[in-house]
């Protein structure tokens, strides 16, 4: 009598998906190396990318609504209002560009060697931490610039510090959530790759980075809540600074839908994962 | 053929190999004439290249040229209520956008031209010319979709407000002036930025990087009112700004813009361009040969 094989996907489970990324932890510090590495392969910039990536958008953006159109910025000098609210929209914004291509850009490594899919979009997305060292570097530098200069702290002292930190773990998770999904879409639909560069501009638009949430018309303030974005980014400003409103059941709210998708994101992962791969 | 390898040099049919020689820009020019066939091809081509092998397709055309619009008045016209000089600032968005339009999709695709057809230029020859051309081309059809809504939204203003915003008179040939000259500079910038886009990867990270600041340095999303005027010459010297306010002039009376500075951007599109030949035929085999 002869065995029977039964050939199938694996389907390990949520909880089963996130024991295995920890126990291939280690591969996570090569999967970044490999990202940084491409980042800048074949460039002529190299490495100046790294410096002129924080620094030159924010100047030329400083110069044009600060400057030329006066945007409002809630008292505080308009360079560092808009340099906060970057380091966090950058959190998000470009992990979800490195999260997205995870798949993609290791196909060959998967194509060779197994290993858990789901360390991917982890690992993937160390050039958007390194690119937040910097950022914060730049913001320490410019705080301590006018601390000194106004003679004023805008920095705030207490606790409520810690909510700044939240938003911006918050940020990086929203944009982990989104590239479950995105990067197994990513491999079928080319309209992933294409149109996210063209949301993500549309979106920054959107989230009260330029401009502060309190010069929005009454009118539209409660939809413009309704981007998870909005509400992290004001918090993170309220919490570094006090200036502007904590919208604290809006980032409850946020919160707790974040935990969701991240959680029905590693699901679909999981269930995708064979099925994605095992096509290429 | 038997016997033509055996004494080339007294065939008459033998193949001379002619090394790549400067041919000037008369012969060139006359060159792209005699391919112009091959420039409608190569147009739908990077038109079909766009949205090929996306669920959306043909829409995305539209997506990505109206949703900015939506989004970008909205952002600047009522939460930084950038001042728009008596017309709504919608229709001064859009008015700014047309000429804007025409140098950014332009310029950047014209800057892919030679590597987007990479496969197909090592195995055949063409016009190198003809190529960011084409691209180009394809670039056109953006302006020319916020035109037709430029037209949408004229009428919708005369319904709500009673008033035509735009003028119709012989100024409206400054406006097709200003959009010729745009067009001229985007394809002289990649006469120079294809070459480089050709060879190194970042160079379409940098393109795309200085057009997008480009963009506000240009006096589209704001007038050139809100700048200073002691600094006013400095944001005359980008040679975007005189088309972009010229065009301005044309559609909208009451404004204000200036020959002169129109007569800078046209010679400085003419040596970019002139430049941009030259350094184009001179570096071509070169790059044919890295690629």
């Amino acid at each position: 009598m002869s065995e029977r094989w039964d050939v199938s996907p694996r389907y390990p489970g949520t909880i089963a998906t996130l024991a295995e990324v920890w126990q291939y932890r280690r591969l996570l510090g090569f999967i970044g190396d490999r990202a940084l590495r491409k980042m800048y392969r074949r460039t002529v910039l190299g490495w100046l990318w790294l410096v002129i990536n924080p620094l030159f958008p924010i100047a030329l953006r400083a110069i044009v609504f600060g400057g030329l159109l006066g945007v409002g910025s809630n008292g505080l000098p308009y360079f560092l209002f808009l340099l906060a609210g970057t380091v966090v929209w950058d959190v998000f914004a470009a992990s979800l560009m490195w999260g997205t291509r995870a798949l993609e850009m290791n196909r060959d490594l998967s194509n060779q060697i197994y290993h858990p899919r789901a360390i991917l979009p982890f690992g993937n997305m160390t050039p958007a931490l390194l690119n937040l060292a910097l950022k914060a570097a730049v913001f320490i530098a410019a705080l301590i610039f006018y601390t000194l200069r106004d003679d004023r702290v805008y920095l705030r002292g207490d606790p409520a510090l810690l909510w700044a930190g939240a938003a911006l773990a918050l940020a990086f998770f929203l944009a982990l959530a989104i590239s479950f999904f995105t990067s197994i879409w990513g491999e079928t639909a080319r309209d992933i790759r294409f149109g996210l560069g063209q949301l993500l501009s549309v979106w920054y638009l959107l989230t009260p980075v330029l401009y502060p949430l309190s010069q929005v018309p009454e009118a539209q303030r409660g939809w413009m809540l309704l981007n998870p974005l909005a509400v992290v980014v004001e918090t993170f400003k309220w919490g570094l600074f006090g200036v502007g409103e904590f919208y604290r059941a809006e980032f409850l709210v946020t919160t707790a839908a974040v935990l969701i998708l991240l959680c029905a994101g590693l699901t679909y992962f999981a269930r995708a994962e064979a099925r994605t791969i095992a096509d290429r | 053929m038997p016997g033509r390898s055996a004494s080339p040099s007294s065939d008459p049919q033998a193949w001379v190999i002619v090394p790549d020689a400067n041919e000037g820009v008369g012969r060139r020019t006359r060159e792209v004439w005699q391919y112009r066939r091959i420039l409608w091809f190569f147009s739908v081509k990077a038109l079909q290249s766009l949205y090929a092998k996306t669920y959306l397709g043909v829409w995305w055309i539209f997506i990505r040229t109206l949703v900015p619009l939506a989004v970008g008045s909205f952002v600047f016209g009522s939460i930084m209520n950038v001042p728009s000089g008596g017309v709504p600032y919608f229709l001064f968005f859009l008015i700014g956008q047309v000429p804007w339009n025409c140098f950014d999709g332009p310029l950047i695709r014209g800057s892919r031209g030679l590597e987007v057809n990479r496969q197909l230029l090592t195995k055949l020859y063409v016009p190198r010319i003809i190529l960011p051309l084409a691209q180009m081309t394809a670039g056109v059809v953006e302006p020319v979709i916020i035109t037709i809504v430029l037209l949408g939204a004229l009428a919708y203003y005369r319904a709500s407000d009673g008033v035509w915003y735009v003028q119709a008179n012989w100024r409206l040939t400054a406006c097709m002036a200003s959009v010729a000259l745009v067009l001229a500079f985007a394809f002289s910038l990649s006469l120079w930025t294809s070459v480089w886009q050709a060879r190194a990867r970042d160079a379409r990270f940098i393109v795309r990087y200085v057009v997008a600041f480009w963009l506000y340095f240009t006096p589209v999303i704001y007038p050139l009112s809100v700048v200073p005027p002691a600094i006013r010459w400095l944001v005359y010297l980008n040679p975007l700004t005189a088309p972009v306010e010229t065009f301005r002039w044309g559609m909208l009376p009451g404004t204000e813009h200036s020959w002169a500075w129109f007569g800078y951007s046209v010679a400085v599109t003419f040596a970019t361009f002139l430049g941009g030949v030259w350094y184009f035929t001179r570096s071509e085999s070169m790059t044919m040969d890295t690629m």
